[in-house]
């Protein structure tokens, strides 16, 4: 397990250096730059402004000086907001962000594994029939679609109550965060509970459980020890590229919504060709699904015995 | 002297697909504590069916118990959870299954499966249970039990876990212990322990064992009375020298041709049965194996032959047996006077 958790976390720091590598090659040919924008810089200014960046030198200088700067955890300054850091944004905005996308997460987990089961449990009869159709719509409708429905059933729902059951848009307190992450874990929920079903309907026939049900083990018991716990396996392993799905997710839900999350500012930042400010979100994001996904992995590695002994 | 199991009559059925499957059609079987009884017969033909609908482990739907009857020590229980207080799965009776290894929960440690079953039909703490556990491996014979206790089934043999199986089965110490192919995946030295284990511990306790087997040398070895299955329904039921050495039914005839003998001379090839078992959609409204039968008459063709009494204890099903059937029936076991003891259209 230890060279296995070493091996994982080698591989992570690879990942995000081919993202930051990739990351900068890429900005580096798009065409135009912040600097020539409309609202133009004198020419002194201009030189100072490429002498601060150091992009008067050639690439692979620049290519140095930026990794340099990164390892020591400095983003840089935004070329379009004034004196403001990267870091600063990040620090900032990340935390909404991620609140929102953990509250989504555990939407999603939870909601995905119990009505999974529960299909599973009630397989080929109504409420199994009534949780899939809602997770093929769940799975085929683009979540903007639900940003747009839930917002006017809100509105409908606090015009017919005649107060605010739960705010339409905006950001401060829990009640703001319930609909954007229910509308952002929705998708993931959707597809943690088809692979759920399928994954209890294999233990719900399995060996073991025919096995519990002969040493005379109570239904209940057998479904929290021998169905839950074999079951949910495979959908932790999807954790990792879920939790990377509602990130990127977020982009457009933090939008519909007017949350000031990160991904605003990273949408905005790519609209204004913002180098640092594209560069430092995309390698912050990088690095932290990569983060994520490791700890996904060891989490299942240390509940999976035949991977945490090996 | 009642049998501690006693089943009678049972029928089972399952809807599929295709229709519905008759997998039991009148089964009738005892089991006399201390003693083993193996089930043998060609695949298919519901010996794991017909143990799994008395014990309620079959899937219900589409599994369907439609008539029948099985009481243990007198006292009815088909298809209840309890008898007299005591659950009947893995108190009263133990279950062993043919692949150990797909039969245990691959995420639990082995200590903790078998202590599960104290902690359910004891009560006992889960620290008693398990240091319980503990003794249990060592009773089956699996060293440095209190290490191995920790350990998860995928780091044991195939032969360990089947012991691991059978202290679990035997925890609460069950008057009967049903062993469904316990060895058919294990290789022969492998085989020979277990089968030598299970023996001593029903020397030990005094339980009845129901041994499921396609194997007639495992039978020779280890039981005392056989019944031999064949599509849904016993045809033949003795003491092992009466199966051995009096065969009475042209199936258990067909079934020792096909078994590998050490000491058949030249002439002993082995014969497989030819044909296959019928269909158990619609079984025949005759006897089942008259298809391949090579002494079939017409009267097989449309009457399923009753239970004849041969002996004490020996039944078997087949026209043959009948008082008025005259003709030679080489080979076979044949009382003159066997009578009829049910008659079915
Ligand atoms: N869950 C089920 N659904 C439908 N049919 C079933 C089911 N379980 C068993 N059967 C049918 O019941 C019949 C008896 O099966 P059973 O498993 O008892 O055979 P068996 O004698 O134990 O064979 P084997 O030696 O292969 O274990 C078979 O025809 C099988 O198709
Ligand atoms: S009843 Fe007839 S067909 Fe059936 S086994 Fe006996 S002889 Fe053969
Ligand atoms: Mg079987």
């Amino acid at each position: 397990m230890w060279s296995y958790t070493v091996k994982r976390i080698l591989q992570g720091i690879i990942t995000v250096w081919f993202i930051a590598t990739a990351t900068f090659l890429a900005m580096h040919n798009v065409p135009g730059d912040p600097l020539s924008s409309d609202r133009a810089t004198n020419e002194t200014i201009r030189a100072n402004l490429e002498a601060r960046y150091g992009l008067d030198k050639p690439l692979l200088e620049q290519y140095f000086v930026y990794m340099g700067n990164m390892m020591r955890g400095d983003f840089g300054i935004s070329f379009t907001q004034q004196n403001r850091e990267v870091n600063d944004i990040i620090r900032e905005h990340f935390p909404v962000s991620a609140t929102l996308g953990v509250l989504a997460v555990m939407f999603a987990a939870l909601g995905g594994i119990l009505m999974g089961a529960l299909t599973a449990l009630y397989r080929n009869r109504l409420p199994d029939y009534i949780i899939m159709f809602l997770v093929i719509m769940g799975i085929s409708v683009p979540s903007f679609v639900f940003a747009a429905l839930g917002q006017l059933s809100l509105v409908n729902l606090n015009a017919m109550m005649g107060f605010s059951v739960l705010p339409v848009a905006g950001w401060g307190t829990v009640s703001h965060m319930l609909l954007p992450a229910l509308v952002l874990g929705l998708g993931t929920m959707a597809y943690l509970t088809r692979l759920m079903r399928s994954s209890m309907l294999e233990v719900i026939s399995s060996d073991y459980v025919r096995t519990a049900r002969a040493k005379g083990v109570p239904a209940a018991r057998i479904f929290t020890r021998h169905q839950l716990r074999n079951a949910v396996m495979p959908v932790i392993t999807v954790l990792g590229p879920a939790i990377a799905s509602i990130t990127t997710g977020g982009f457009v839900v933090e939008l519909v919504f007017a949350v000031p999350g990160l991904g605003r500012y990273f949408v905005q930042a790519v609209q204004q060709l913002d180098y640092t400010v594209i560069m430092g979100t995309t390698v912050f994001y990088g690095a932290f699904l990569v983060f994520m996904v490791i700890l996904v992995d060891l989490v299942y590695g240390w509940i999976d015995p035949r991977v945490r002994l090996k | 002297m009642t049998a501690l199991l006693e089943v009678s009559n049972l029928h089972v059925e399952f809807d599929t697909y295709g229709g519905i499957v008759k997998a039991l059609r009148g089964v009738d079987f005892s089991v006399e504590s201390g003693q083993t009884l193996a089930i043998v017969g060609e695949s298919g033909s519901g010996k794991s069916v017909a143990m799994q609908s008395v014990t309620g482990l079959i899937p219900m739907p589409p599994g369907r118990i439609t008539a029948g009857s099985a009481k243990l020590r007198g006292k009815e229980f088909l298809g209840q959870r309890k008898l007299d207080g005591k659950t009947i799965c893995g108190d009263e009776i133990g279950m062993i299954f043919q692949d150990a290894m797909s039969s245990l929960n691959p995420t639990m440690c082995i200590g903790d499966q078998i202590a599960e079953t104290l902690e359910v039909h004891r009560g006992y703490s889960h620290a008693k249970a398990f240091s319980r556990a503990i003794e249990l491996l060592d009773m089956v014979r699996i060293p440095e039990a209190a290490r191995r206790a920790r350990q998860f089934p995928f780091e044991f043999s195939g032969g360990m876990l089947q012991r691991v199986m059978i202290a679990t089965a035997i925890a609460c110490k069950p008057s009967l212990l049903i062993a469904d192919e316990p060895t058919t995946a294990l290789d022969v030295t492998i085989q020979a322990q277990i089968l030598d284990l299970l023996q001593s511990l029903q020397k030990e306790t005094g339980m009845a064992i129901v041994l499921i087997t396609h194997d007639l040398s495992v039978v020779a070895r280890m039981a005392d009375r056989v019944a031999v299955m064949y599509a849904g329904q016993i045809v033949e039921s003795g003491s092992v020298e009466d199966i051995f050495y009096r065969s009475a039914h042209p199936y258990t005839l067909g079934l020792k041709l096909a078994m590998p003998s050490h000491s058949g001379g030249e002439d002993h090839r082995l014969r497989p049965i030819p044909g296959s078992p019928p269909d158990m959609f619609s079984p025949p409204a005759g006897c089942a194996y008259c298809e391949r039968c090579d002494r079939a008459m017409r009267v097989c063709q449309s009457d399923n032959p009753p239970i004849f009494t041969l002996d004490e204890g020996h039944f078997s099903r087949c026209w043959q047996q009948h008082p008025q059937h005259t003709g030679a029936s080489e080979g076979l076991y044949k009382k003159a006077t066997a009578h009829i003891d049910e008659v079915q259209a």
